[in-house]
């Protein structure tokens, strides 16, 4: 069976589709700069053939439109009509506290999802699009939500409140959310698959480096903590997003500069983070270019970056009464040799040894990076989203196939 | 030759009109630089017309320093700001306006008189220029969107969308339908306000609209309660400050520009022929006196380095 995975995001759609069970990738794009001038579609085939093809898209539903022609057509198709497609798994970042799983997608978890563009201004409405184009479109498909945040919902209140007044928990669901759940899963369960350890028995501490960052305490196959909150400013030190501020600090900053809430919102998401402290760039490869140069402040945002990873890794085994397990995904856990060891310098206390030789050479695949005596082992899984969506997708169709037939 | 997404299609649905890809601006002065540099903040081209060459590189240097004053304040990244002047072209032709969805005429309301024959020149230059559907509008504050597309070809395609100042900080824009405005032209002007982020308020014309006509009355009376003696300019300001308002009556004015109030109210005294509108004599002596507000550092306050430092009217006390 044939199964569709599309994350969309404000002006974009990433799409694949997967032939499942096999989980192959038969083709794959992104539909690029939606409502804007110059958009396009680039799309690739799993034999190598690729086209990127331009025109005007209005919207999500004439983006989703062509690439779906695109999957049909002669030249470029993977598929010869749209019947083959079996199903469609939609990325949608926040679910709120209603989903603590992907779903099959009904009016009802549609109403659901509008409630929460509250809380993901930015990134519900665009994901909904999606759904509603697909419904439009392929209105006999199966469609199925996977969300950031559900992965999360395993979390204990401890874990989820903030100290604020409890009736703005009740009011507007003030609480740590957390995202990159979808992530988190995947390669918490993927680096249990490739050691043959029982998940159900393991403390791990998922840490997913990219442009966003997060880590997750995994215990028991479950997550009971995450770094990030209600938004994704929260927790690490991020390309640049502050991470954990201190909130008299930003009221502080805002009464000094007179900034809006607005721009406020701009401080800590934009300018903050690696680009604010070093001043250099918001990607990690021009600030070690910059700290190996001699720049003192690129040096220090570094060391920053590692020190916070490294307490929260600290903080997770406390929370879980240890680790057994710690996973290394995202741009810079899978390529960045340098943060990722660095990050675990000195917690051998904990029963953490690095197979350094390894560690400093192996990029973007999946390598155990910890020695073989040590307690804790340290491995680097890539991360696989679009798989991970694709796999809930087909387990929820072949749930409803069942349930059919009964 | 080679092939589009069009290609692609699978026809499932009927054509939309077409997005507002470009729009021109007629009249690069405060306001219209506001207009331009916020449609363009939003992923538009925009094209700005104005007389000479000089004001319209003037008009590129002071919007480039705005952004940069909403980058000292956080509000913007130096990525944003080069995306946002690229996108911006300024001319002094009207055929540069040819491939335009959507023109705005936004013209400085400083000149003594009336501007509508002007205003009228200008939509004649226009329709002269762009497509047969391409939507014409004005920033209209107390002119009639009607008069002034009585001048085109197509009157059908004229209408108002009064931009409230200050355009980045406020959430809407009051979309004017003329006699002969069509439902195409309001939905389009409706789809371009969604895309820079407004709502809209729809409204039927009527000299000063909503906005202008509360304002100017609510200015004209603060003026009497001056005059009386009741408070003074900054008192009567924090009092309506406090009360909810955004700014005080008299920070207000000084904010539009007391000319370009005066000239609101005239129009509207004009049209309505009630007293409320007439001009308060403050205003009249203040603008006589080329005390404009913060376009000329002094209005009903003085100000310095574009902050109001003390009051210019002082309140006629009883002894």
């Amino acid at each position: 069976m044939k199964i569709i995975v599309l994350n969309c995001g404000s002006s974009s759609i990433k799409y694949q589709l997967f032939e499942m069970p096999s989980k192959n990738v038969l083709a794959k794009g992104l539909v690029d700069k939606i409502g804007l001038k110059g958009a396009s579609i680039k799309h690739k085939r799993s034999d190598g053939v690729e086209a990127k093809i331009e025109g005007e898209i209005l919207d999500h539903q004439s983006g989703i439109e062509y690439l779906l022609g695109i999957l049909i057509s002669e030249k470029y198709g993977s598929i010869r009509t749209l019947e083959e497609i079996d199903a469609v798994g939609h990325r949608v970042v926040h679910a709120g506290e209603k989903y603590s799983g992907s779903v099959y997608i009904t009016e009802e978890v549609i109403g659901a999802l509008e409630e929460c563009i509250d809380l993901a201004p930015l990134h519900n409405p665009p994901n909904l699009k999606g759904i509603y184009a697909m419904k439009e479109l392929l209105p006999e498909v199966p469609q199925v939500g996977v969300f950031d945040t559900a992965f999360h919902q395993t979390m204990p209140p401890k874990a989820y409140l903030y100290g604020i007044p409890y009736s703005l928990y009740e009011k507007y669901r003030v609480r740590r959310y957390g995202f990159h759940g979808t992530s988190h899963k995947y390669v918490s369960q993927r680096a249990c698959e490739i050691l043959g350890l029982d998940i159900e028995k393991q403390k791990i501490i998922t840490c997913h480096l990219g442009n966003g960052a997060s880590m997750a305490a995994i215990c028991n196959g479950k997550s009971v903590d995450t770094s990030m909150g209600m938004t994704p400013i929260e927790g690490l030190i991020m390309g640049t997003r502050t991470g954990d501020l201190d909130v008299g600090a930003l009221l502080f900053i805002a009464g000094k500069e007179e900034t809006s809430i607005q721009f406020t919102s701009t401080l800590v998401n934009k300018f903050s983070g690696m680009l604010g402290i070093s001043g250099v760039s918001s990607d990690m490869r021009d600030i070690e270019i910059a700290a190996e140069a001699g720049n003192e402040r690129a040096k220090v945002s570094m060391e920053m970056y590692q020190y916070r990873v490294r307490k929260y890794i600290g903080a997770y085994a406390a929370a879980m009464g240890g680790v057994d397990l710690i996973v290394f995904t995202g741009g810079i856990g899978e390529n960045d040799t340098i943060t990722r060891t660095r990050s675990l310098d000195g917690l051998e206390f904990i029963g953490v040894n690095i197979n350094e030789e390894v560690a400093l050479k192996s990029r973007g695949k999946e390598m155990l990076i910890s020695t073989p005596e040590s307690k804790v082992k340290v491995i680097v899984v890539p991360t696989d989203e679009e798989l991970m969506i694709a796999t809930d997708t087909y387990e929820i169709y072949e749930k409803l196939a069942l349930e059919s037939v009964d | 030759m080679s092939e589009t997404l069009e290609d692609f299609s699978l026809g499932k649905r009927p054509k939309t009109k077409g997005m507002i890809h470009k729009v021109g601006v007629v009249g690069c002065g405060a306001v219209g630089q506001e207009i331009t540099r916020t449609v363009s903040e939003y992923g538009i081209d925009v094209i700005f017309l104005d007389l000479t060459e000089e004001r319209v590189q003037d008009a590129i240097v002071q919007i480039s320093a705005q952004l940069d004053e909403t980058i000292n304040h956080w509000g913007l990244t130096p990525g944003e700001k080069r995306a946002i002047l690229s996108r911006i072209k300024g001319t002094t032709e009207y055929s540069d306006l040819a491939d335009c969805d959507l023109v705005v005429e936004s013209i400085s309301s400083r000149k003594k008189g009336t501007s509508l024959e002007i205003r009228k020149e200008i939509f004649r230059n226009i329709e002269a220029v762009v497509r047969q559907d391409a939507i014409i509008s004005s920033n209209i504050v107390t002119l009639m969107i009607s008069d002034l597309s009585s001048v085109l070809k197509h009157p059908e395609r004229a209408i108002g969308i009064h931009f409230i100042l200050p355009i980045n900080k406020s959430n809407v824009v009051e979309i004017v339908k003329g006699i002969n405005s069509s439902d195409e032209a309001f939905e389009q002007a409706a789809k371009f306000a969604g895309m820079i982020n407004k709502k809209i308020i729809r409204l039927n014309e009527s000299p000063g609209n909503i906005v202008t006509r509360m304002l100017v009355t609510t200015i004209n009376e603060a003026c009497e309660i001056l005059m009386e003696g009741v408070a003074s300019v900054s008192d009567i300001d924090m009092a309506m400050r406090e009360s909810g308002y955004l700014f005080g009556p008299f920070e207000m004015a000084d904010r539009i520009g007391l000319d370009k109030v005066l000239k609101y109210m005239d129009n509207l005294y004009q049209e309505f022929g009630d007293k409320q509108y007439k001009p308060s004599p403050i205003i009249k002596r203040l603008v006589r006196a080329n005390y404009l507000g913060r376009i000329t550092s002094r209005g009903f306050y003085n100000y310095k380095s574009g902050r109001p430092v003390d009051q210019t009217v002082t309140c006629a006390v009883i002894k």
